[in-house]
């Protein structure tokens, strides 16, 4: 848990730290920041759950990004095996190998930032930059939505299989599990917000005028410090990348 | 009282403005309605009073309270003819009333501003939950924030709110976590926090135990004491409407009596309404529920007992649950059960909210599997069968009707799965389940656009239509009304004649001692009375 911290100040160091890895647009910074976010969830005791969230998002990922450019880079020229027209060329490897770390940067410091922070307390700090209270609850729902649908899937999947649905360990099985539970979830999650919407309403949350916060979030001078001077610093890596490749230089 | 004439509010949490709210509709209907929801509604709400707004399913309650709080709006969801009128200084006439002729000039009354003074609880408490809140307290200063109450007064009227719904101990809890009763505290919590005079209540006993019941009419009475006004919606003349110092009985989104309770139930005006009528009310008094309990009705279940020695259509053998399998030193939900039920038996499961009962009906079909202990379903055992084979011996009606019901139609939602159990015979077994419930008219129709009452039949046709050897029937009289009731008792007593074992869990004493052969009550994670 990171108690003390202000929710903006890891919003800012998150966004800071993918800008940067960005801007540098090498596979060595993307692997150290993919490995730093890994190493500082294991010591928050979160490892498993970004583990398992980034590896669900990365695998496919992985894959598609080796089929696609292992096996057909256009602009590959070193041949290290072929069939047909599907070549396995180094430049296409490596163009994979690069793309897939940065993402995996990307995807890791996301996962890590929002199983770090707490969500009411970020729509909270969001409130206080006088940013519109709708943009807080799309973002909250947004972020509270996985674990939603996650529990309404499991619901319609034990109504249908209390009513003879047996899904086997195939993958044809599978598949038409899941074509069976997708029509239900969505409905029934669009019934669900109809519903919501009416009791939104009522306890005013579309009423015009100042609004106040109930959750005291936490805040210092350091964090606000912080915040400015790694956002400056992100910026400041942005302007360093374009003046590199303007002229014609540039981290490989 | 429009979008510009609203300014006032009180956010004290403590007593109310006295409020009175006036209502006549000549007629609401939902676009694209076929017909009106309601016509020929007149209500007069005054400070300190309780009303009962009863009728059967679908007979336009939630309809005409969700009118009376602007959670339906003339113009924006159906077309509304007649007058509403708000008087929140509690003088009579004070306000201007409201009038809407169905056209386009039709006053727009600003439903967060009308909360101020209207507050309305659904029979759904999640669905007044924000859902993005943490815990219960951020939950209840929901409403406020949205008012710009400083914080300081929003952590005294927090506090003040969760002492009268009894959250003092669940503030810090996420609101995923709670019961249904302490969910229900909180949906109230929610709508009386800014302080309206007028609370109207869609179902508030509905699933709730004893001990939940009695806290909801104590805060029922918490409220009319600071002179808010309360307005139930219901379908049972129970412990709580009895109280009501007045009736509107609503049939067919009409109004077809109105007056004192006495001169109502003496008049048989409830007859034909669909309204569910216990017996005497019953105060609530520790360890007692608000519902008539039928206490001095014989326990006369549907047709004989099943002659002893028969095999057992469902067996469990020294069952033991806990959800924290990996920690041998969690505490157990279920501990060694044992429970054998013939074919044709009904045997009625009560007990505590939380108590494990729905826990229960989930092992009986391998939703959830026992750390110890063995189920067996007509003579087969279920260890490592999947949940989809052993449906095809025991059907399971799950508590929420929502949780059941996942098709696009009526007509889909019941063949869903039979065509597996009876090929070619699908389509009469669907037809003859739907027709056994009352819904044999309704096919076409989507599941969601049936009233709650149509719903949970439908939920229990799909089970009826599998001709299972074992129905587990989870609060199958939740949400039913009067002719509900009556289907639901005619299909367990069909189902047990021709030979099915029937498990319901249910808090309805009376339909348990009425229809039951036996009653066991699961309590400390045991069956007592086995």
């Amino acid at each position: 848990m990171v108690p003390r911290l202000n929710p903006l100040t890891l919003l800012a160091a998150a966004a800071a730290v993918l800008v940067m890895t960005t801007a540098a647009s090498s596979w060595a910074v993307s692997l150290t920041v993919a490995s730093g976010a890994v190493a500082l969830a294991a010591a928050l005791g979160r490892a498993r759950r970004v583990l398992l969230a980034g590896g669900a998002i990365l695998a496919p990922f992985w894959l598609s990004l080796l089929v696609m450019h292992g096996l057909f880079y256009p602009e590959g020229r070193t041949v290290l095996a072929g069939w047909g027209p599907a070549r396995v060329t180094a430049e296409g490897i490596g163009f994979a190998f690069d793309m897939g770390l940065r993402t995996s940067a990307f995807v890791l410091v996301l996962m890590l930032f929002s199983f770090s922070v707490r969500v009411p307390d970020l729509v909270a700090a969001l409130a206080t930059l006088r940013l519109p209270p709708q943009f807080g609850y799309v973002l909250a729902s947004t972020l509270m939505l996985a674990p939603i649908i996650a529990v309404r899937l499991h619901t319609v999947r034990q109504a249908q299989e209390s009513r003879g649905l047996v899904v086997e360990k195939g993958l044809g099985s599978r598949l038409k599990a899941v074509r069976l539970q997708m029509v239900p979830l969505v409905l029934g999650l669009v019934h669900d917000a109809g519903t919501r919407a009416q009791a939104l309403d009522a306890r005013g949350f579309r009423r015009a005028g100042p609004r106040t916060s109930y959750r005291e979030v936490h805040d210092s001078a350091a964090q606000r410090f912080f915040r400015w001077a790694i956002l400056l610093l992100a910026g400041a890596a942005v302007v360093l990348r374009i003046v590199a490749s303007a002229s014609g230089g540039g981290p490989a | 009282m429009s979008r510009q004439e609203m300014s006032g509010r009180n956010t004290s949490g403590q007593n109310a403005a006295r409020t009175t709210l006036c209502a006549a509709i000549e007629g609401f209907t939902f676009h694209g309605g076929s017909g009106p929801a309601l016509r020929g509604v007149e209500i007069e709400i005054t400070p300190g009073s309780l009303t009962a707004v009863l009728g059967g399913s679908g007979s336009g309650k939630s309809t005409l309270g969700r009118l009376l709080a602007a959670w339906l709006a003339g113009g924006r969801d159906g077309v509304l003819r007649g007058t509403l009128q708000l008087a929140a200084g509690g003088r009579q006439g004070e306000g201007c009333p409201l009038v809407f002729s169905g056209t386009g000039d039709d006053p727009r009354i600003d439903s967060a501003a009308w909360a101020d003074h209207v507050g309305y609880v659904p029979q759904d408490a999640a669905a007044m939950l924000s859902a993005v809140r943490g815990t219960v307290e951020e939950e209840l200063a929901f409403g406020l924030e949205n008012r710009g109450t400083a914080r300081s007064e929003m952590t005294r009227i927090v506090a003040e709110t969760a002492r009268r719904t009894g959250l003092t101990a669940l503030l810090e809890r996420d609101p995923a976590t709670l019961s249904g009763g302490e969910l229900r505290r909180l949906a109230i919590g929610c709508a009386i926090v800014t302080g309206p005079g007028v609370l109207i209540l869609d179902e508030p006993l509905a699933s709730l135990d004893p001990a939940g019941e009695r806290t909801v009419m104590e805060l029922v009475r918490d409220v009319r004491g600071r002179g808010a006004a309360v307005v139930v919606l219901s379908q049972h003349a129970d412990g709580l409407t009895r109280q009501a110092t007045h009736w509107l009985v609503l049939e067919d989104g009409a109004a077809t009596a109105a007056g004192p309770p006495d001169r109502l139930l003496a008049g048989g005006s409830l007859a034909s309404s669909g309204v569910v009528v216990g017996g005497p009310p019953v105060l609530p008094a520790a360890g007692a529920g608000s519902r008539p309990v039928a206490a001095a009705a014989p326990a006369a279940a549907s047709g004989p007992a099943p002659a002893p020695g028969l095999p057992p259509a469902l067996q469990l053998e020294g069952v033991s649950f806990g959800f924290d399998a990996n920690d041998p030193g969690s505490p157990l939900l279920l501990k060694n059960i044992n429970l054998d039920v013939r074919p044709g038996e009904i045997v009625a499961v009560t007990g505590p909210n939380g108590a494990g009962k729905s826990t229960l009906l989930r092992l009986f079909n391998g939703l959830l599997r026992p750390l110890r202990g063995n189920v067996r379903v007509a003579g087969k055992g279920i260890a490592g069968v999947p949940t989809g084979v052993v449906a095809e011996r025991l059907g399971l009606l799950f508590q929420h009707p929502h949780d059941q019901l996942f098709e696009r139609t009526v007509q889909r939602e019941v063949i869903f799965g039979l065509e597996r159990l009876f090929g070619q015979h699908a389509s009469a077994k669907a037809a003859a389940a739907l027709a056994e419930v009352g819904l044999d008219a309704s096919g076409g129709v989507h599941p969601h656009e049936l009233s709650g009452s149509g719903q949970r039949l439908l939920a229990l046709a799909t089970v009826l239509a599998r001709e299972p050897a074992v129905l587990a029937l989870d609060e199958p009289t939740v949400a039913l009304d009067a002719h509900g009731l009556d289907r639901l008792t005619a299909a367990i007593t069909a189902a047990a004649g021709r030979g099915a074992a029937v498990v319901l869990v249910t808090h309805d004493l009376a339909f348990a001692r009425a229809h039951a052969h036996r009653t066991v009550e699961l309590k400390d994670g045991a069956l007592v009375g086995c």
